[in-house]
C-alpha cells in the first residue's frame, strides 16, 4: 500500500512558511510587528529562522510527494507522515507568532476587567496553547483532516512524549524528590479515592461491571488512556466505551477552560496550580493544555504538572491489574490474570526516556550538576555592567547595621568588598537577605540584581526550553485534532452522571488540599 | 402503506430500529426480498480521543478489542433478522458498512432498486443508545418512499 498522497499540499505549507521567513527576515513584516507589541514582541527570533528550516523541507518533500513517483514501502510509510505534521506545525505556527498576539492586542485594548488587575485574555488563558488546540477541535469537526494529513496527526502523540523526555533534563534531584513526592501523595489519594468512588456509586446504582470498571478507570488514572488501555480488560461493551470517553472528553475540555481561569483569579502559584490542574484534571492531554495555558511564556507549571502525570502513567498499570482481578472475580469468568504481561504491555515506555534524560542531565552533561530549574551558579563570568556600582554599594553600606545573623553579614561584606557575589554558598545567603527583607526596599533590588548577575542558564538547557514548548504546542494542536464533537456527544447515561459527581469532587477536593498544604514553592 | 417487492431495511439494534425490523418484515410482500443494512458510525474513528500516554501496542489492542466488539453486535442483529425473515418466507441480504448513517442509507438507497426503506425514530430523550441520527434531511430528499417507524410505547 501507498501511504503518501499525490496533492500539492505539502508544497504549499512549505511556501507559506517560506513566506513568513521571507517577510520577517526582510524587515517587511516590522509594521505588523510593531502593531502587535513592537519590543515587547517575542518571536521575531522564530519567524527568522524556524519557517526557513521547515519551510524547505516541507517544500522539498512536497514537490516530490506531489510530481515525483509512488513506491510501496518503509520510505513511503515514514515520510506520507511529513504532510500532517508540517499541517500542524504551520497551524501552531500561526497561532503562537500572529493570532494569540493579535487576541492579545484586542483585549489590551478592551482595557483590564473589574477589580481583577488583569485583561480578559490573561484571565480566559487565550494563549498559544488554548488557541491552538481549539483550533484543532475546530479544523476536526468543522473541515475535517485533510486526507493528506491523517497519517501525519497521529505524530503529534510521538511530540507530547518526546516534550516529556526532554523535560526530564530540567530537573534538578531536589525538585525531583519533592515533586515525585508531593505527587505519589496526591495522586495515590485521589486516584484510589475516585476510582472506589466510581465503584461504590456504581454498585448502588446497579451498574454492569463492566461499565463500572471501565469508568473507574477513566475517572480515577488519567481520562481517556485509561480507559483505552482497560476497556478490553474488563470487557466494556461498545456503548459504555462511548459513554465513558465521551463524558470524560467533554469533562476534559470543561476544565482545560475553567481551571486556568480559576486559577488566575485565586492567584495560584506555578507549583500549586501545576498539582491541582495534575490531580484534578480527568484527562492527561488536557493537564498539558491547562499548565500551559495557565503559564504560556514558561515550564514550570508544566514541570509540576507533566510529573503528576507520569506519576499517573505509572499507577496506570496497577490500575488496570487490579481492575482485571476485580472484574475476573466479579463476573467469576475463571480466567487467570498475567500479571507480568499486564505490567509490561501497559508500561509507558517514554518514562524511561524521561528518567534517561533525567539521569544525564544529573552528570552536568547539559548544564553544571548543581543547577537549579536549569540554572547555575557562576562569577567569573560576570559582565562589568553587572558589577555593584559605587552608589549601590554606599546604599548597601549604610544599610548594613540591620543585618543581624553572623552568616547574612560575612556575606553581604564579601560582597561589598568584591562588587559581586563570592560563592554560592554566599548566593544562597543573599537570597535569604532578600526573602527576609530586612535591608529595606532599595537594598533588596540590588542584591537581587547582584544574585541574577551570577546566575545563568545553560545554553543547552535553554534550548531545551525552546524545544519542550515547541513539542508541546505541536503535540496539543495535534491532538486537538483528535477531539471529535460525535465523540463527546456520546457523553451521557450514568457514567456522565457518576462522572459529573466524582470529576467535580475531585476537582474541588484537591483545589481545597493544594491551597491548603503546598506551598509557593518546591 | 402498500406493500413492498423489494424492502431496504436500515437498523442497528436500538429499540427503535427492531420496532422498523418488525415493521419491515410485515410490509415486505411473501416471498420478497429485505435487504438489511447496518452502519456502523465514523464517530467510532475518533473514540482513541486524544490518548497520548499508552504504548502503540495498547491502542492497536483496544481497536481491535472495539472491532470485534462492534463486529459482534452486527452479526448479532444479522442474525435475529434473519431468522425473523426466513420464518415469514422472505429473502434476507445484509450489508455493514462504516460510514455517516444518512449517507450510507442514501448511497445504498440509490444503488439499488428499492420499493420501501424502513427505518426507525430518533431515540427520545433519557433512552441510552449512541447518538447518531440516521434521519436527517438528506433522507427526506430520497426519492424512494421512508417509512419512519414509530419508537416502542410512544
Amino acid at each position: 500500500m501507498v501511504y503518501s498522497k499525490k496533492s500539492p499540499a505539502l508544497f504549499v505549507i512549505g511556501l507559506i512558511m517560506l513566506a513568513i521567513w521571507y517577510l520577517g527576515d526582510s524587515g517587511m513584516m516590522n509594521g505588523y510587528i510593531e502593531h502587535l507589541g513592537g519590543k515587547k514582541y517575542k518571536y521575531l527570533g522564530e519567524i527568522t529562522s524556524l519557517p526557513l528550516y521547515f519551510g524547505l523541507i516541507s517544500a522539498a518533500f512536497g514537490l516530490l510527494q506531489w510530481l515525483g513517483p509512488q513506491k510501496e514501502g518503509d520510505w513511503d510509510y515514514f515520510t506520507s507522515a511529513i504532510a500532517g505534521a508540517m499541517f500542524i506545525l504551520i497551524i501552531a505556527m500561526l497561532v503562537r507568532w500572529f493570532v494569540a498576539p493579535e487576541i492579545a492586542v484586542w483585549s489590551k485594548a478592551m482595557g483590564k476587567v473589574g477589580d481583577t488587575g488583569k485583561y480578559i485574555h490573561k484571565l480566559l488563558g487565550l494563549n498559544y496553547i488554548v488557541i491552538g488546540i481549539v483550533a484543532g477541535i475546530i479544523i476536526v469537526n468543522v473541515f475535517k483532516v485533510p486526507h493528506w494529513a491523517e497519517n501525519g496527526v497521529r505524530l503529534s502523540r510521538l511530540g507530547l512524549k518526546t516534550g516529556v523526555i526532554l523535560l526530564g533534563t530540567l530537573y534538578s534531584a531536589a525538585e525531583l524528590k519533592n515533586l515525585g513526592g508531593l505527587s505519589i501523595i496526591m495522586i495515590g489519594f485521589f486516584v484510589l479515592g475516585s476510582v472506589g468512588m466510581v465503584l461504590w456509586l456504581g454498585a448502588r446504582r446497579n451498574i454492569p461491571n463492566s461499565m463500572g470498571g471501565v469508568l473507574s478507570a477513566g475517572m480515577g488514572v488519567c481520562g481517556v488512556s485509561a480507559t483505552v488501555a482497560s476497556a478490553p480488560v474488563v470487557q466494556a461493551k461498545s456503548v459504555e466505551i462511548a459513554y465513558t470517553i465521551g463524558t470524560i472528553l467533554l469533562w476534559g475540555v470543561g476544565c482545560m477552560f475553567l481551571f486556568p481561569i480559576i486559577g488566575q483569579l485565586l492567584g495560584m502559584s506555578y507549583v500549586q496550580f501545576g498539582a491541582w490542574a495534575g490531580t484534578g484534571i480527568l484527562n492527561s492531554a488536557q493537564v498539558a493544555g491547562a499548565a500551559l495555558a495557565f503559564q504560556p511564556d514558561g515550564i514550570e507549571t508544566l514541570k509540576v504538572a507533566e510529573i503528576f502525570n507520569i506519576t499517573r502513567v505509572l499507577i496506570l498499570p496497577i490500575i488496570v491489574l487490579w481492575l482485571a482481578v476485580w472484574y475476573v472475580k466479579r463476573e467469576q469468568t475463571g480466567e487467570a490474570v498475567n500479571v507480568g504481561r499486564v505490567i509490561i504491555d501497559k508500561f509507558p515506555l517514554f518514562v524511561l526516556g524521561f528518567i534517561l534524560l533525567f539521569a544525564l542531565s544529573t552528570t552536568g552533561i547539559f548544564s553544571p550538576p548543581v543547577h537549579y530549574k536549569g540554572k547555575y551558579f557562576d562569577n567569573t563570568k560576570v559582565k562589568p555592567k553587572n558589577m555593584m556600582t559605587d552608589e549601590q554599594i554606599a546604599t548597601l553600606t549604610a544599610n548594613a547595621d540591620k543585618v543581624q545573623r553572623a552568616d547574612q553579614k560575612a556575606a553581604l561584606a564579601r560582597l561589598i568588598e568584591g562588587r559581586k557575589i563570592a560563592s554560592i554558598e554566599d548566593d544562597a545567603t543573599v537570597r535569604g537577605l532578600v526573602n527576609s527583607r530586612v535591608m529595606g526596599k532599595e537594598s533588596g533590588a540590588i542584591l537581587k540584581k547582584a544574585h541574577k548577575a551570577v546566575r545563568w542558564t545553560a545554553p543547552k538547557i535553554k534550548a531545551f526550553r525552546k524545544w519542550i514548548t515547541w513539542l508541546f504546542a505541536f503535540g496539543l494542536v495535534g491532538l486537538g485534532m483528535q477531539i471529535t464533537i460525535s465523540s463527546m456527544k456520546q457523553a451521557g447515561g450514568q457514567p456522565a452522571i457518576i462522572g459529573g459527581i466524582v470529576g467535580f469532587t475531585k476537582a474541588a477536593l484537591s483545589l481545597v488540599v493544594v491551597m491548603m498544604f503546598i506551598k509557593e514553592t518546591i | 402503506m402498500n406493500p413492498g417487492q423489494n424492502v431496504l431495511l436500515a437498523s442497528h439494534g436500538t429499540d427503535g430500529a427492531k420496532a422498523a425490523e418488525l415493521m419491515a418484515l410485515e410490509l415486505c410482500e411473501q416471498g420478497g426480498h429485505v435487504h438489511h443494512l447496518i452502519v456502523v458510525p465514523t464517530l467510532w474513528k475518533g473514540m482513541t480521543g486524544d490518548d497520548w500516554l499508552n504504548n502503540g501496542k495498547t491502542r492497536n489492542t483496544f481497536r481491535r478489542y472495539l472491532e470485534d466488539q462492534l463486529s459482534a453486535e452486527c452479526d448479532e442483529h444479522i442474525k435475529r433478522v434473519k431468522t425473523a425473515a426466513e420464518a415469514h418466507d422472505l429473502r434476507y441480504t445484509s450489508e455493514v458498512i462504516v460510514g455517516e448513517p444518512d449517507e450510507c442509507l442514501e448511497k445504498t438507497s440509490t444503488r439499488k432498486s428499492f420499493d420501501l426503506i424502513v427505518m426507525g425514530s430518533p431515540r427520545p430523550k433519557g433512552k441510552s443508545g449512541l447518538r447518531s441520527r440516521m434521519q436527517t434531511k438528506k433522507i427526506h430528499k430520497l426519492s424512494t418512499p421512508i417509512y419512519i417507524v414509530p419508537y416502542p410505547d410512544e
